[in-house]
């Protein structure tokens, strides 16, 4: 059996379609960073604690340092980078934005996918809900009670009226 | 990023996927969702390991009900148990297990039922609820399928009956009745459990106990099958036998399981009232259970 030290993976990344060669044992994060060239997803622990390398995956959000990057062959792969729409943010990151809720940024980017899922399902989510929504995501500089507060926002913004 | 060079394969279908092992089982490593493989490979733990097969396009993600028996597939993520009625309805202590595993909607969309088996870590959540369902592993080989009880299958800390050349295909549960519940101590929401406690009571016509099942998880390097029916079974159930039972879980515990998260000491300390609240829970669901059908 033959093993090749580099293999060809093609996606879609951030709504274009790309390609790249990659060892062939590259994280999906490391592939993203290094190789598609995209840093919005950081690596963090490697270990699937962190989630600073969250991505959407065909609609889902993963953790990247989880995956291989040749499973990722065909695959839609969304970044932060793919949120805005050019220069206008998304709700979300416009309420991360307006209440502060980053200070060092590196946790940024997997707790906007976080809410942003949580959102997607449950417009009007409790505290409760939105803490269990990003327990799987570290905050290294501690700032949980301005994200918590950004996910209140996005959520008022963004739920439809009531009634 | 994993040093070795690795081949990546992604069989479309069973078949596929033990003719890919057959051709070196012995460096071939199956991925069932990653989230415990790939840390592994990266920290370069077994460096022998040289091919990952991915089981995710292969088939095995199914949740169907067949009669009595609920087929749920090896790579069924967490997620896909959350959202399936089958499994909300008919195996709730399964959906109370998915529902609860942590690490964020990321890991419940990539960790897999049969992966969490596979993979055979103490603390984790699916082996325990698994046992205290009777789940049978569907297991495929070269020759032919083969079932065991995954209580049987998982052999200690990190280890399983499973050969190399073998396939977890998935399980087969039958639904148990009556009610469940589903305890889990961890020190904050993201973290592993430490232990977990999973029960069913089910009550006959008379209100009598027919069925009594408690395992423990996380306290030993297994799952922890306590004989709660030899106190409860043919009993009315009351809030003396619920700690009588309790007090049998700590009592089974002779040699429990220590790592960086709590000591065997405190393990084995919090077996009883961890029980003790799933007990409780299984109590109030079998009694309204009761109820709904009288």
């Amino acid at each position: 059996m033959s093993t090749e030290t580099t293999i060809r993976v093609e996606l879609t990344l951030d709504g274009v379609a790309r390609t790249a060669e990659v060892p062939s044992g590259a994280l999906l994060v490391e592939a993203l960073r290094e190789d598609f060239g995209t840093t919005g997803p950081k690596l963090g622990c490697a270990t699937g604690d962190c989630g600073a390398c969250t991505v959407r995956r065909d609609g889902e959000i993963v953790k990247s340092c989880l995956e291989l990057a040749a499973g990722a062959q065909g695959c839609e792969i969304v970044t932060i980078e793919g949120l805005a729409d050019g220069d206008e943010l998304s709700p979300v990151q416009q309420a991360f934005w307006d209440e502060q809720a980053f200070q060092c940024g590196f946790c940024l980017s997997g707790m906007v996918f976080a809410a942003e899922d949580l959102l997607r399902s449950n417009p009007r989510p409790t505290d409760d809900e939105i803490r269990w929504a990003i327990s799987g995501n570290l905050c290294r500089c501690t700032g949980y009670e301005a994200i918590v507060e950004a996910v209140r926002t996005a959520a008022r913004r963004m739920a439809p009226p009531a009634g | 990023m994993i040093a070795a060079a690795l081949r990546y394969d992604l069989p479309r279908d069973l078949d596929e996927a033990l003719a890919l092992l057959s051709q070196d089982p012995a460096t071939t490593r199956l991925l069932g969702g990653g989230t415990w493989l790939v840390p592994e490979l990266n920290r370069g733990v077994v460096n022998a390991d040289r091919r990952v097969v991915d089981l995710r396009r292969a088939g095995l993600g199914e949740i169907r009900a067949d009669g009595d028996v609920i087929h749920v597939g090896a790579t069924c993520s967490y997620a896909a148990l959350e959202a399936s009625e089958l499994i909300a309805s008919r195996l709730p202590l399964l959906h109370a297990m998915a529902v609860g595993v942590t690490g964020g909607r990321q890991i419940r969309n990539q960790g897999t039922i049969g992966g969490s088996v596979a993979a055979a870590r103490p603390q984790s959540d699916a082996p325990g609820a698994l046992c205290a369902l009777d789940a049978a592993a569907v297991i495929a080989g070269p020759g032919g399928t083969r079932r065991v009880a995954v209580v049987e299958l998982l052999s200690g800390a990190m280890r399983t009956t499973l050969r190399r050349d073998e396939i977890l295909v998935g399980f087969e549960i039958e639904q148990p009745g009556g009610g469940h519940g589903y305890h889990k101590l961890k020190r904050a929401a993201g973290s592993w459990p430490i232990a977990t406690a999973a029960a069913i009571l089910r009550l006959d016509g008379d209100g009598l106990i027919d069925r009594a099942t408690l395992v423990l998880g996380g306290v030993c390097a297994t799952p922890l099958v306590v004989p709660v029916a030899d106190v409860m079974a043919g009993h009315r159930i009351d809030d003396d036998l619920i700690a009588a039972a309790a007090q049998c879980a700590a009592d089974a515990v002779t040699e429990p399981w220590c790592d960086e998260l709590a000591t065997g000491r405190y393990r084995a300390a919090v077996a009883r009232p961890v029980a003790h609240r799933a007990l409780i829970a299984a109590q109030s669901a079998a009694i309204q259970q009761r109820r709904s059908q009288l």
